[in-house]
């Protein structure tokens, strides 16, 4: 999974990786880890940061299958 | 560096070379402690020196981190509750090992200090265990998922 977390806080002001995890309820760290995609955050973290920015959670982060990832 | 791998390191710091001296002397030179006074006041200093050594190193990282967010989120949760889980499985296994099987054959000879020293030995693994994967957690992305 992917994420533009990164290139929104730059288009945000630049705000912060400390206050960008203050607003979310999340440490400095774990925003570092998730714009790196070290770490995968639950829904409800995704949701609230894709709320910082003002955008749909599908805007913020992407997910392509791999080959393994078939339904059937 | 969050707060929960620094006090992760700061035990594994703290509590690996006290309990490897001890460890050490109990199987290497059973003779240094022949008594139940000596093997008391050779477990209380051991333990002593690892609190201690955890106390200062925690009042040196609580002043470290001044002014920054201390509180855990889910990530550190999601760590620490995978840690906790791999090492609640090794303390099980020790418990079972050290309460079932060694009775039957280790505790006429030592008067019970062979039995005593592997349970503790078996708590001190899980908790190395809990915070080396802690560390590890932090470190490689797949075990934080």
């Amino acid at each position: 999974m992917s994420n533009d977390v990164k290139l929104l806080r730059f288009l945000a002001q630049e705000i912060t990786q400390a206050e960008l995890g203050k607003r979310v309820g999340i440490t400095r760290q774990t925003v570092a880890a998730i714009e790196q995609g070290r770490y995968s955050p639950s829904l409800e973290i995704a949701f609230r940061i894709a709320h910082v920015f003002g955008k749909r959670v599908d805007e913020v982060f992407h997910w392509q299958p791999s080959g393994d990832d078939g339904n059937g | 560096m969050s707060s929960l791998e620094k006090r992760a390191w700061l035990t594994l710091w703290s509590q690996c070379p006290a309990y490897c001296i001890y460890f050490a002397i109990q199987v290497c030179l059973p003779t240094l402690v022949p008594t139940l006074l000596t093997h008391i006041a050779c477990l209380t200093l051991v333990a002593s020196v690892h609190a201690l050594s955890y106390i200062v190193g925690l009042l040196l990282i609580k002043r470290g981190e001044r002014g920054e967010n201390l509180l855990e989120d889910e990530r550190d949760r999601a760590i620490d509750g995978r840690a906790t889980r791999a090492a609640y499985f090794v303390l099980l296994t020790g418990m079972i090992v050290v309460g079932v099987f060694m009775p039957l054959d280790h505790a006429d000879s030592s008067g019970g200090w062979k039995i005593v020293n592997s349970a503790l030995f078996f708590i001190v693994l899980s908790e190395t265990v809990r915070q080396v994967l802690i560390v590890a957690g932090y470190r490689r992305p797949r075990l934080a998922h």
